[in-house]
């Protein structure tokens, strides 16, 4: 029996992957991102306690090095969230894949299938092994990973084995631009890429297109025609880049115009046709 | 009484022909109420029973099903209409009857099953003239027929017809008409996919479990008014509500509502709705003198009575102390226990002229009024109240199985639902499997609001709060409803982005 470390559950979704699906966020990332909408995805608890400080409902105690929650009286105002300095959560949740298992079965009739994202879900690849395995065993759903591709070739092998379609979140074409976004190189992303797309598993590549990083027209060009020389299939997610929940420098950037969004998005499409697909 | 004629006759917000329908309805309260017991008038007066503004001397049904197909096949000797033989004969022998089947409001009801009605005609034109005319069909009945309870039924067969209707619905972007589609396996994904992306723009059709409506009723049914499940060629006499909210007030607790209240307000109930059928069949002689009877478009044999009831949530709320049905795991078991028990004390009385259903009265989840005010339609969940969607959709379907002649939910989306009808189609299915009868939806953002089981425009609301004159008379119901009950607060059920 394993556990995986849960921030949330969305259990109906419609932007997650294909059809309705029950999506999945674990806990913990491996790349910092200026542009981060969801900060609070990134660590792990270290039970330092501010947080209990902050709680209106008494729904935080620390007992030790350890926050306990308790869901029951949480009145969901992430007070919590904002002053954590070690951009984690203390609502976590460590759920054993049983557990997880019983209320996606549970749903089953409304569902096409579970998606997993984060945070970077695919550091607890061990865990998504073995969920997934149970899910497809025993049930006709769709699993689904939601990733940054930042992982050894070895992991994306393995979860290729019991993944039927991958999400990637590629932060910038552009090898500067990437580091500087993410603080990492993005060589094994594009590599890791390309074997899940020789997979026929790579479902969609989504971009936030941030001012000043990858919103302009040479880099939404390329993005699309990387793609468009992957594969036949794949979709381009283009995401517009709002300030919502940001807590880098970038929280104090001009928010990305509709107009320009669109230009941009017209350049994906003029490459990848119906491939490419407008959120706004 | 002068005063509220001389109202009725001056005010600036009705045109002539609302002005003439209540008129008629003042007209016909002088007489006195059908012959009812001293109890059933007592649930009346203080309106824990109501019979939506029937008047007190029925003289035509309340929902009318004509069988529209045998009109096709046969014409009409009263009308003077021969069989038609290509698609402009079709629609406009059609757009005759209309006008001439009765309800409370003037206007029909039930529009037939519009897609099975026109295919034969279809190919009889090019496929221009066939799009020009279908726009004009439904541009006439939004126009001429201005109630947002006048509805069409299409599916689940594939057709032309049916696939031209929800193209030029989601164009003409009216109120009017309501459409239901009929839905089951036989309906192809992609005809079910163009009929959620329509809903999502429009906010119809609704969807109609097909399979599940066989076994209740038969194939000959038809969806009327605002989610009246009812018989082709029959219909229902009337419909009478109990305020099941009201009702729990009376009691003192649980056990005396189930053992004493309940009984007698549904013996009052049923005493008024059988009163009212005989008076109607025996003594307003509308059976006897209505060419859609002459001409076998309706049987007395086809007509039942509906009893209907609403304010499940806060009944339950009330007595079991707080609890909330969809939350509260006691309080859905008490949800299901009151309606099985309202059920059963419908189902033990017979019904006068309800062959339609057996000798017994239709029951119904009443969809609520313009004037209920903090009481909840039928049986759903208190808007704003709804625990998660699947949850929602569960304890739904468990409840609307109770109903034989209509029983609804409206489930709200967010516009990011646009860009995956599939995956909305999934939750449909998943709802009928899970026993939901009649799904609605909505989007948030959408220009036409669904009250309650009709729709209305955003922007005629604003017109109507202006004081300015409007053709739909349920304009003023919707924009009524919103303020009495909380019809925005519904829940909207949200695809959160993931994250970065």
């Amino acid at each position: 029996m394993m556990k995986a470390v849960v921030n949330r559950i969305i259990p109906n979704t419609l932007i997650d992957g294909p059809g309705s699906r029950m999506a999945i966020f674990l806990q913990g990332c491996n790349m910092n991102c200026l542009y981060c909408h969801n900060p609070e995805t990134q660590n792990q608890c270290t039970g330092c306690g501010y947080c209990t400080g902050v709680c209106p409902a008494g729904a935080l105690t620390l007992s030790g090095n350890k926050v306990n929650y308790n869901q029951e009286v949480c009145c969901g105002c992430d007070r919590c969230i904002g002053m954590c300095p070690h951009s984690a959560s203390p609502k976590c949740l460590e759920l054993e894949d049983e557990a997880l298992f019983e209320t996606v079965k549970a749903n089953e009739d409304f569902i096409d299938g579970v998606t997993l994202s984060g945070g970077e879900c695919t550091l607890q690849y061990r865990w998504i092994q073995a969920f997934f395995s149970r899910v497809k065993a025993q049930t006709g759903l769709s699993c689904f990973i939601d990733t940054n591709g930042y992982m050894d070739e070895a992991v994306i092998r393995e979860l290729c084995e019991v993944t039927d379609g991958f999400m990637f979140d590629l932060k910038a074409l552009n090898k500067e631009k990437h580091v500087l976004l993410t603080g990492l190189d993005n060589r094994l992303v594009l590599e890791n890429m390309s074997y899940v797309s020789e997979q026929q598993r790579l479902y969609e590549v989504r971009t936030v297109v941030v001012p000043g990083f990858t919103d302009s027209e040479e880099e939404i060009g390329n993005i699309s025609e990387y793609i468009r020389t992957l594969n036949a299939y794949t979709c381009f997610k283009l995401i517009r880049f709002r300030r919502q929940g940001v807590r880098s420098i970038l929280s104090d950037f001009e928010e990305l115009s509709k107009e320009t969004f669109e230009h941009l998005y017209n350049i994906a499409y003029n490459i990848l046709g119906s491939r490419a697909v407008n959120t706004d | 009484m002068t005063e509220r004629i001389k109202g009725i006759i001056q005010d600036t917000r009705l045109e002539f022909h609302q002005k003439r329908g209540q008129l008629a309805y003042e007209a016909e309260n002088m007489l006195p109420y059908v012959g009812i017991n001293e109890r059933s008038k007592e649930y009346l007066d203080k309106r824990i029973i109501c019979d939506i503004f029937e008047g007190h001397a029925p003289y035509r049904p309340r929902y009318i099903l004509p069988d529209y197909l045998r009109f096709m096949k046969n014409g009409s000797e009263y009308l003077g209409i021969k069989p038609p033989e290509d698609l402009y004969e079709a629609v406009n022998a059609l757009l005759i009857i209309y006008r001439y089947v009765p309800s409370i409001t003037g206007y029909p009801v039930y529009l037939g099953q519009a897609d099975e009605l026109l295919e034969p005609y279809m190919d009889t034109v090019n496929g221009q003239e066939a799009e020009k005319l279908l726009r004009l069909y439904l541009t006439h009945i939004d126009r001429v027929m201005p109630d947002a309870f006048v509805h069409m039924n299409i599916g689940p067969r594939d057709t032309k017809a049916g696939r031209l209707i929800l193209k030029l619905e989601a164009e003409l972007r009216k109120a009017v008409p309501n459409i239901s589609m009929k839905y089951s396996e036989e309906t192809p994904a992609d005809f079910a996919r163009l009929a959620v992306a329509t809903a999502l723009e429009v906010g119809k059709p609704y969807f109609i479990n097909h399979s599940a409506m066989l076994a209740l009723l038969g194939e000959n049914y038809g969806i009327a008014s605002c989610y009246n499940s009812l018989n082709i060629g029959g219909g229902s006499h009337t419909l009478v509500r109990l305020d099941l909210k009201a009702a729990a007030g009376l009691a003192g607790g649980y056990q005396a509502f189930m053992d004493a209240v309940l009984p007698d307000a549904i013996a009052s109930l049923c005493d008024i709705i059988n009163a009212r059928a005989r008076f109607l069949v025996e003594a307003s002689g509308f059976f006897q003198s209505s060419f859609l009877v002459r001409e076998g478009l309706i049987q007395l044999s086809r007509f039942t009575s509906m009893a209907g009831v609403f304010g499940l949530y806060e009944a339950v709320e009330l007595l079991s102390d707080g609890l909330r049905m969809g939350h509260d795991r006691p309080a859905d078991d008490m949800a299901d226990a009151i309606v099985r028990r309202a059920r059963e004390l419908v189902k033990g009385q017979t019904g006068a002229y309800c062959d339609g259903t057996g000798g017994k009265i239709g029951f119904h989840a009443q969809s609520g009024i313009d004037s209920d005010l903090d009481v909840t339609a039928g049986v759903r969940i208190k808007a704003g109240m709804e625990p998660g969607l699947f949850e929602q959709i569960r304890l739904q379907g468990s409840l609307q199985g109770y109903f034989d002649t209509g029983v609804s939910d409206i489930y709200n989306f967010d516009s990011t639902a646009k860009k995956n009808t599939g995956g909305v189609l999934k939750i449909i299915n998943g709802a009928m499997k899970n026993g939901i009868l009649i799904f609605a939806l909505n989007t948030a953002d959408s220009e036409l609001v669904r009250i309650t089981g009709y729709l209305v425009k955003r922007s005629d609301i604003r017109k109507y709060e202006n004081g300015d004159p409007l053709r739909e008379g349920t304009v003023k119901l919707g924009a009524d409803s919103i303020k009495n009950k909380s019809v925005l607060e519904r829940r909207i059920w949200k695809s959160d982005e993931g994250c970065c």
